[in-house]
Formats: structure tokens, C-alpha cells, sequence
């Protein structure tokens, strides 16, 4: 049940840091685009409020060395295993 | 320097395993349209490129290229794994597993291994650029051929989107490739047009 929503809502994530993306590749060629920019900075905000929304809920992200604990970081599953349940 | 994120760039969970569609998408792993070449090449150009936004695109593009090498490797693993010897050969994977069992090996759907002779870096970025716009559509031509045999949509959405992903950075390759053209001193132009 839970697992669900924090499927969704890595999902959510996904596409946002997706979205941010792919503005920024956009605006190396199109570096003087103001309304790109302009939702480069909204994707980025709509991001930051997610991932705080994620972690509230279910804790660090733990995608990234930095960020997360030597325990968490060791810990599987790494990106490409297949995760069990369904 | 790089930072590793823990995380695909697109999901990938593969529930049926699929050796013999495996042994075909390798080829995107370390074939000669693959992802491998995709980052080294783009990596490796970045050096000599006259101007800096377009040290940026390859930079980018070039690291996105690592991402899908990423979610090559685990489809082709996702697809292997689970299964007993008999299956393996009955899937025609004798020869790839007798090399390298289940390890991701780059090397293209012919088994030829992974060669740098696929890839150009010439410090000509008119040439590197347009080398680069050829190496999309290769890419894609690839990811359209894998598309005719992955009838498992566990498999044809990572496939699509990484198809996708070839035809975006076309377009930015075709825009980097007009500012360069455009910001050419005229002189460079010239000697360009005449050498020597």
C-alpha cells in the first residue's frame, strides 16, 4: 500500500528531475531563452518540494554518496536489480 | 570529476527473462552504434571544441550517454538472469555464456568486443560535430532494429525512451553545429573553404 504511493511518487520525481533535464540540455543551445529559464527554475522548485515531500515520508533518497549514510550507500538494491513484490 | 547518482535514468523492471532478445541489445552496450562509444566519443571531443557552450553539449550529452549505458547493462542482466544452462542454450546463449556467463560484456550483437575504431575524434569541430549528428541517427537506426524483436513491453519502454533520447540530442547537435558555423571568424571561414 505504502509501497505504492512511494512508487508514485518516485515516479513523480523521475519526471520532474527528467524535465529539469532536458531544459538544461536546451539551454546550452539556447542559452539566451528567457521562458525556458523561466520553467527550468519552476521544474527545479516543483522538484525541491517533492523530494522534501519523499523524504518526510519515507526517508533519505540515499541516491547519492553525499547525501546519504555509509550504511544506506552499501546497501542494495542498486539500480539495476530487480526489485521483488510484484 | 563525476558523481555517481544511485538511480536509472528511466526505470527498467523486467519481469520474463529473454536471453536470446539480450544477446541483441547488447550491441547498444558495446556495439558499434552503442552507448560506450556514444560517451567516449562525445567525452573525448569536448577537449578541442573552440567554444565553450559547445564544451557544454558535449559534456552533457556525453554523460547522459553514461546514463544509458547504465540502462542497457541492466536490461540486458534483467534478461539473463533466473534461468538454468538448458534454458540458456535453448535461448542460443552457449556461445555468449561460455565467454562470460552473465556478465555484461561490451561487445556488439556479432560478439565482436567493444573497438574505439567506431567512434571519431578529429580536433576539427565542424568535422567532430557532424560526426556526432551521424552517430544519433546510428544510434536510433539501432534502437528502431531491437524495437522489430521487443515484443515485451517491459522491454520496448526503456528501449523507446532511449530511442527518443537519440533524436533529442540530434537536434542539439544540430544546433550546436549551426553556432559553430556561425560564430567562425571570417577569416577561419575562409581558410576553411581553401586550405592552404
Amino acid at each position: 500500500m505504502s509501497g505504492n504511493e512511494q512508487m508514485a511518487l518516485r515516479r513523480r520525481l523521475d519526471a520532474m528531475r527528467f524535465a529539469c533535464w532536458e531544459l538544461h540540455l536546451f539551454l546550452d543551445t539556447h542559452p539566451n531563452n528567457c521562458d525556458a529559464a523561466r520553467r527550468l527554475e519552476e521544474y527545479r522548485q516543483r522538484l525541491a518540494r517533492a523530494v522534501k515531500e519523499y523524504e518526510e515520508k519515507f526517508g533519505p533518497l540515499g541516491e547519492s554518496s553525499k547525501t546519504t549514510s555509509r550504511w544506506a550507500w552499501i546497501s542494495g538494491p542498486w539500480p539495476w536489480d530487480i526489485e521483488g513484490e510484484d | 570529476m563525476f558523481v555517481y547518482e544511485k538511480r536509472l535514468q528511466y526505470p527498467v523492471r523486467i519481469k520474463n527473462p529473454n536471453p536470446k532478445l539480450a544477446k541483441i541489445i547488447i550491441t547498444q552496450y558495446g556495439g558499434p552504434h552503442g552507448e560506450l562509444g556514444a560517451s567516449l566519443r562525445y567525452l573525448s571531443q569536448r577537449y578541442t571544441m573552440p567554444y565553450p557552450e559547445l564544451a557544454a553539449i558535449l559534456t552533457d550529452i556525453g554523460t547522459e550517454e553514461l546514463s544509458h549505458l547504465e540502462m542497457v547493462g541492466t536490461i540486458v542482466y534483467q534478461l539473463t538472469q533466473g534461468l538454468t544452462a538448458e534454458e540458456l542454450d535453448a535461448a542460443g546463449y552457449t556461445d555468449y555464456f561460455v565467454d562470460h556467463t552473465t556478465g555484461v560484456y561490451p561487445q556488439a550483437a556479432s560478439g565482436t568486443p567493444f573497438s574505439a575504431a567506431t567512434i571519431a575524434v578529429t580536433g576539427d569541430p565542424i568535422a567532430d560535430l557532424n560526426e556526432n549528428l551521424a552517430a544519433e541517427q546510428k544510434a536510433r537506426l539501432s534502437y528502431d532494429n531491437i524495437l522489430r524483436f521487443a515484443d515485451d513491453p517491459d522491454v520496448a519502454g526503456p528501449i523507446k525512451f532511449l530511442r527518443e533520447r537519440e533524436i533529442v540530442h540530434y537536434q542539439r547537435f544540430g544546433e550546436a553545429n549551426r553556432t559553430e558555423l556561425s560564430s567562425l571568424p571570417k577569416a577561419a571561414w575562409e581558410s576553411w573553404k581553401r586550405p592552404g
